[in-house]
């Protein structure tokens, strides 16, 4: 607690607590059936994914397919590469016909596969990578994420069952990347595919155990463009996120 | 709190029926939302959609019986994570929380995404009134800001607006001009909001769950907007009610699969934001500081009261609304607080106050398409039907809902049916009164005689004002057995 806190209004967790108690009419003290979720540990978890990866890396091909149709349902334009030139040609198609300018992509590894920045040089675009050092602050990476038509990133997973992009916390991975430019590609590896939600959160909550508790400031899906209907119950796409976006299938 | 309109159903929905642009915009309700969630549904199939609601639920149950402990946990795990997790007893905790922390952090601009608890706690005039301008980014949301009115819909916020009132707030409050082109206005809030943004210091949010193992916040938004109001601003506050807490972060695959379904049909929306914390030293971006608010507000009786309970386990779906044949007709607006709708009439009494909302209780024919469809099973009609009689029952008078004479009727009516003898007579003298009627100037029955439109008596008449009463038959049933009637009825 710092000095802004003095004073802060509210009540004590205590006595908030204790009234939730009263109403349940119940004491203070842990489920006498304890949530069986919550008593797992470490190795119930590794034993749990580790037969995860191994149902996937099983089925790898057919969910690949799973999520390339997923994908397109739920609003992706779906483009699967055979390798990086192919990736970088779609790409460079997207750049021409969306005639952006300026492109901000993220600082991942996905990158050494697809090396984009070459091509999209030679199309005359601009194109800043979003990581922070002495040069970019902060807020100059941010002006330069504004100005973009087109943010590229990379994932973390991408799930079959809903046709989502999973995108988690790093270095060289800004959050806004994929929501503010009015374009958003996405390169997506065989090996990030996941089946379901289940697998996805599995995994999670392994990592949270093994790096004793962080989860990572954020855990962020995309499936599709940004959309609205609040006016007339009438489908806009591109309100306040992208109105168009790319998931390029390596493999 | 913002105004309580909750005594004034009857008015507020005599006038919502004969409003035919809302009824327009209801008519869309129906045949969007709920066809589209049916859609859903079958896709795939009814069993696993019946196995993935009973799941939801038993996770409900557990978590509400036992909330003082998973709200400890997730206490321990905020904390842990680096935000504050702060205790609102009541609405004007909340929001001096929210307020203490603008003003001691100098917030000049706040960017709201939808929270439908910070429309229960009034929180935007507060804000106003402290100088700082804040924005409500959801498209809806901000349709009904710019117009100054409360959302109708618990999805759809702006539901009851047709494109040419949006483009004539436009025009008035944006000084564009006008343009009903529904393309053309979202782009222009896009363009608006875009730069609140960017340069709000202060992002609110609700939650639609929040996780004890991880201390987790999710939003599910499809327009983006959510994102950018937890990524952009230096501050996230996120505000919630106190039920929204889930035990694991592997729960949330269950109601991941049904929320999005039952509200708009959807396998997923476009964006879901899970966020535990402020920014680590080695993100790029997002919020220096997260709070989370948890809010009391009168939950704590709902928790109280067995037979309301499970109303607690509402995820705001909306899709009791979108199926109600009372809201499709009343709208939102009608119910006279936030939360309208089946699930409203049960929420508001008890966050207002019964005697203030008796009325929303008798706002239902009791079909039972709510529990239908609820993707937690909840039980609507018996919380309603427990309400009335809570309602029925009050020892002050001024607060039950049926007037003295129509207690003295039912009395009457019960004497009547638990006595063979006096129904006797009653139907015979009713035969009498019902001949009558035939020679009467205006007759109270219908052309084939079979109902009686307007019972005699302004008490009874009170009654036959929006239903038909059937006449009584030549021969009763009584009458029949007595005969025999193993060769079926012989009233031709």
């Amino acid at each position: 607690m710092n000095d802004q806190d003095t004073g802060m209004p509210g009540i004590p967790k205590e006595e908030f607590l204790r009234s939730v108690r009263e109403s349940l009419g119940r004491e203070n003290a842990p489920p006498a059936q304890p949530y069986r979720r919550l008593t797992e540990t470490t190795e119930d978890l590794e034993r749990q994914a580790s037969e995860v990866r191994q149902r996937i890396s099983e089925n790898r091909p057919a969910l690949l397919d799973k999520l390339a149709d997923m994908a397109q349902k739920g609003g992706w334009n779906v483009f699967r590469a055979a390798g990086g030139e192919e990736a970088i040609g779609y790409i460079e198609t997207v750049a021409r016909e969306s005639g952006a300018t300026n492109i901000a992509r993220s600082a991942q590894e996905v990158f050494n596969q697809v090396p984009v920045d070459a091509a999209l040089a030679s199309l005359g675009l601009k194109v800043t990578t979003v990581l922070r050092d002495d040069a970019n602050s902060r807020e100059a990476l941010r002006e330069e994420i504004r100005q973009a038509g087109i943010g590229i990133t990379g994932a973390d997973y991408a799930l079959a069952e809903t046709g989502s992009l999973v995108i988690l916390p790093r270095r060289g991975l800004s959050r806004l990347v994929s929501v503010v430019p009015p374009v958003h590609v996405a390169l997506v590896r065989p090996e990030e595919v996941l089946e379901s939600l289940d697998d996805l959160f599995l995994l999670r909550r392994l990592e949270y155990h093994q790096r004793g508790g962080e989860m990572g400031s954020y855990l962020n899906f995309i499936t599709g463009p940004s959309r609205t209907a609040d006016i007339e119950m009438t489908i806009v796409e591109g309100v306040h996120g992208p109105k168009e976006v790319h998931m390029v299938l390596l493999g | 709190m913002p105004e309580i309109k909750t005594q004034e159903f009857s008015a507020a929905s005599a006038q919502a029926m004969q409003n035919p642009q809302l009824q327009r915009a209801l008519d869309r309700v129906g045949s969007g939302f709920d066809v589209a969630r049916l859609n859903a549904i079958e896709e795939v199939t009814p069993e696993v959609w019946d196995q993935w609601r009973q799941e939801a639920r038993d996770i409900k149950v557990h978590t509400i019986e036992h909330l003082d402990y998973y709200l400890d946990l997730l206490h321990t795990n905020v904390t842990a994570a680096g935000g504050q997790l702060h205790f609102a007893k009541d609405a004007d905790q909340a929001n001096e929380i929210v307020a203490h922390i603008a003003r001691t952090r100098s917030v000049k601009v706040a960017t709201k995404s939808k929270s439908m608890v910070s429309e229960e706690l009034g929180l935007n005039p507060v804000l106003e009134a402290m100088g700082v301008d804040v924005y409500e980014t959801d498209l809806g949301e901000y349709i009904i800001q710019l117009a100054e009115e409360t959302p109708s819909h618990l999805v759809a916020p702006a539901l009851h607006k047709s494109k040419e009132d949006v483009a004539e707030l436009f025009a008035e409050k944006l000084g564009i001009p006008y343009d009903e082109d529904i393309y053309h206005m979202a782009a222009t809030a896009r363009t608006v909001l875009r730069d609140k943004f960017m340069e709000a210091d202060l992002g609110i949010s609700g939650a639609n769950f929040v996780v004890a193992e991880t201390g987790t916040l999710v939003i599910i938004t499809n327009e983006g907007n959510g994102r950018l109001c937890t990524s952009a601003p230096r501050i996230h506050i996120g505000i919630t009610g106190m039920e929204k807490v889930i035990p694991s972060m592997q729960d949330l695959a269950t109601f991941l699969r049904l929320l999005p379904r039952s509200a708009t049909g959807q396998r997923i929306t476009s964006y879901v934001s899970m966020i535990t914390g402020p920014r680590r030293s080695d993100d790029e971006d997002g919020p220096e500081e997260f709070h989370l608010i948890l809010v009391d507000n009168g939950r704590s009786s709902m928790l109280a009261d067995q037979a309301l309970r499970e109303a607690l386990y509402c995820i705001r779906c909306g899709a009791c609304l979108n199926i109600c044949p009372v809201y499709q007709r009343v709208g939102g607006h009608a119910y006279g607080w936030v939360y309208p709708g089946p699930i409203g009439a049960v929420v508001s009494p008890m966050l207002v106050g019964l005697p203030k909302a008796k009325e929303l209780p008798q706002a239902s024919s009791l079909c039972g398409a709510c529990r239908e469809v609820c993707p937690i099973k909840i039980d609507i009609p018996r919380m309603l039907l427990d309400l009335r009689k809570k309602t029925a029952e009050s020892p002050d008078d001024s607060q039950r809902s049926a007037p003295q004479s129509e207690r003295i009727i039912a009395k009457l009516y019960a004497r009547l049916m638990s006595s063979p003898g006096l129904l006797r007579s009653a139907i015979r003298f009713g035969r009498i009164l019902q001949s009558l009627g035939k020679f009467a100037p205006f007759s109270p029955l219908t052309k084939d005689g079979n109902w009686i439109r307007k019972a005699p008596l302004p008490l009874l008449s009170k009654w036959t004002r929006s239903r038909d009463l059937p006449t009584l038959p030549k021969q009763t049933f009584h009458e029949l057995w007595e005969q025999g009637i193993s060769d079926g009825p012989r009233d031709e």
